[in-house]
């Protein structure tokens, strides 16, 4: 039931982006300013590559703040959820911050639990580099649940790339429901 | 395209003069050479007519592709045709002259002692003299080889460059319901299953001899790298660093692997032994450096980085270790293939939601768009004279291995329906 909902919201939380993305498309009509919006976005998205993998990280700094008082009121979590990314990308989205932060009290109240953290990607993109990709997105949230207190050696990664997507339609609900980690108990 | 025709009828006129500089070579896809593709005959004993149908079906398939070549209709052919005499001197050129040829393959086939004798001869009907002969002795399974083998003669004789069509592809295919090793013969029969990892098998690549194929495979619950031997069919883990161990490419020479480890926690290109032993690390860059390609000298590397925001292709010098961008102004490159004749680089490029292939320089210049229409065309790998391209294609429904001519006519799907195949990849030798 729960992943249901999730589902439905993702799908209607994309449906927003997605015509929120074809407006600011239309606007930008001139190829040439199109270009250079495309070169801009994958610089900035350099600068924040580089920032995620450094060991400052800002941004993650500042929910931990945030979730001090969550932590106080943990939310029940029956199991590990999955988190999802942006395409051709491997920040964390608050939402999966969010998501991360339940996983990690779930993990913290099982902590007899060793988990694999598997990451995927849209099936857009060379195999071979999303198979890089995916692994950026599991080594990303294995580093934010470590940031939270969970043992290195409880946490191992695994990239699947492309190959074992969750939803095989070419659609772009499809392809969001692709990218992402999931959690697997380790025996 | 134009250019790239010219430049192609230039070199092959010029390997035209060497080889034989009588018949006048022209660029491929223009179909200029008249040659009369007939049935072998019995040479003593029963006719066997699925074996002489099926030597003719593959020579005139191969000679099509080649696209030098204009076959001329086998019911306006005139007695000279079912006649066994396969020497110049019996050879009835007059016949020949009459319909316009200008060369001739004519042959015959015995079994001896349970095996299959093909004689083939390729003749020069303007100056009536034999231009080259081959015997081929086999089982019955083997013909499609021969014949294979014979047009391969056939382009060294026109052009100065054997042909590809007997040396082999490999690939992967879902069919059992996993990702799968599989070997074709380069017009797609005979395909072969090699794996059964009952897992993901992904990219594999030929050694340059032909007799080893490496690939990645999960089966070990990490995608680890592993090389078979296609005699033996032993199978050897050569690299199991914890993360990726992925997109292996034999250097030319055959004695190292280019690949992409994430061991150090991060993908790098990495240099390995044929053994699996580290050699040296080629980057070092926070980006993701994948999909590592070989110039045919061994001493560059094309690959792709996101090092300046998007996936972009880089060539890097291996001995100064420079390294520097060729990509132009797109948004997303992949899986570069650097020529074995090394003037030309083919990769993918993303425009809009699909993926099309295109070739450039090494330098950079001169990028040329070679496919088009609906569905993403991925993983292109050259032929081993450089005159084909193999890559996997999703533009009819459900991905298949498609080739075509270097410069993006001839397109034909040669994998069969039932599967999802994918990365191609072309042996240098059979």
């Amino acid at each position: 039931m729960k992943r249901g909902g999730i589902r439905i919201s993702m799908q209607v939380l994309l449906m927003v982006v997605f015509a929120a993305m074809l407006a600011v498309g239309c606007a930008k009509k001139p190829a040439a300013t199109t270009a250079a919006g495309e070169d801009q976005a994958g610089a900035m998205q350099t600068a924040q590559g580089v920032e995620e993998m450094g060991a400052g990280e800002t941004g993650v700094g500042e929910s931990m703040i945030g979730d001090e008082s969550a932590m106080s009121t943990p939310q029940a979590v029956s199991s590990l959820e999955r988190i999802y990314f942006n395409y051709d990308r491997y920040d964390l989205s608050p939402e999966a911050q969010a998501i991360l932060v339940n996983n990690a009290n779930y993990l913290k109240t099982n902590s007899d639990l060793k988990v694999r953290i598997e990451g995927y990607c849209d099936e857009r993109g060379s195999d071979e580099y999303n198979l890089a990709l995916g692994e950026r997105r599991a080594l990303a949230t294995q580093k934010y649940l470590e940031s939270m207190g969970i043992a290195a050696d409880r946490l191992s990664v695994i990239s699947y790339g492309e190959e074992m997507p969750l939803d095989p339609a070419q659609t772009e609900a499809a392809f969001a429901m692709n990218r992402r980690a999931e959690f697997k108990v380790m025996p | 395209m134009r250019r790239l025709v010219t430049l192609l009828f230039a070199l092959l006129c010029l390997s035209a003069t060497a080889a034989m500089a009588q018949i006048e070579v022209r660029a491929p896809g223009q179909q200029s050479i008249a040659v009369a593709n007939t049935e072998l005959l019995p040479l003593s004993g029963l006719p066997l007519p699925a074996v002489a149908r099926e030597l003719r079906e593959v020579v005139s398939h191969d000679l099509d592709m080649s696209g030098l070549f204009r076959q001329l209709d086998p019911a306006s052919f005139l007695d000279d045709a079912r006649r066994p005499g396969l020497t110049s001197t019996q050879v009835d050129f007059n016949q020949w002259s009459l319909l316009g040829t200008e060369i001739l393959i004519k042959g015959g086939y015995r079994m001896q002692g349970g095996r299959l004798l093909v004689e083939f001869r390729l003749y020069d009907v303007v100056h009536r003299r034999l231009l080259t002969g081959r015997s081929y002795s086999g089982t019955q399974e083997d013909v499609r080889t021969m014949a294979h083998k014979f047009v391969d003669q056939i382009l060294k004789s026109v052009t100065g460059k054997e042909g590809p069509f007997s040396s082999r592809i490999a690939y992967i295919d879902n069919r059992t319901g996993h990702k799968e090793l599989y070997l074709m013969d380069s017009d797609g029969a005979n395909s072969l299953r090699l794996t059964d990892h009952r897992s993901i098998v992904l990219n594999p690549d030929f050694s340059p001899n032909g007799r080893e194929v490496t690939f990645t495979s999960y089966r070990p619950g990490n995608p680890d790298l592993y090389r078979k031997d296609l005699g033996t069919g032993q199978e050897a883990r050569l690299s199991s660093q914890k993360g990726l161990n992925i997109s292996a490419r034999y250097r030319p020479d055959g004695r190292e692997i280019a690949l992409t480890q994430s061991g150090s926690g991060n993908p790098e290109l990495m240099l390995l032994g044929t053994d699996g032993s580290k050699r040296r690390r080629l980057t070092n860059h926070w980006g993701i450096d994948v999909d590592p390609s070989w110039s045919p000298a061994g001493d560059r590397i094309v690959f792709v980085s996101d090092r300046q925001g998007n996936p972009h292709l880089f060539v890097m010098d291996l001995l100064s270790g420079q390294t520097r961008r060729i990509s132009g102004n797109g948004k997303y490159y992949a899986t570069p293939a650097w020529s074995p004749e090394g003037d030309r680089i083919a990769f993918t490029r993303q425009e809009g939601s699909v993926f099309d292939i295109y070739t450039i320089k090494p330098d950079g210049t001169d990028e040329r768009r070679l496919t088009f229409g609906p569905g993403n065309k991925e993983h292109p790998r050259w032929s081993p004279d450089a005159r084909f391209l193999v890559y996997s294609s999703d533009q009819h429904g459900g991905r298949g291995i498609y080739i075509m001519r270097a410069d993006g006519t001839g397109i034909q799907r040669i994998s069969s329906s039932g599967g999802q195949s994918q990365h191609p990849a072309w042996s240098r030798q059979r």
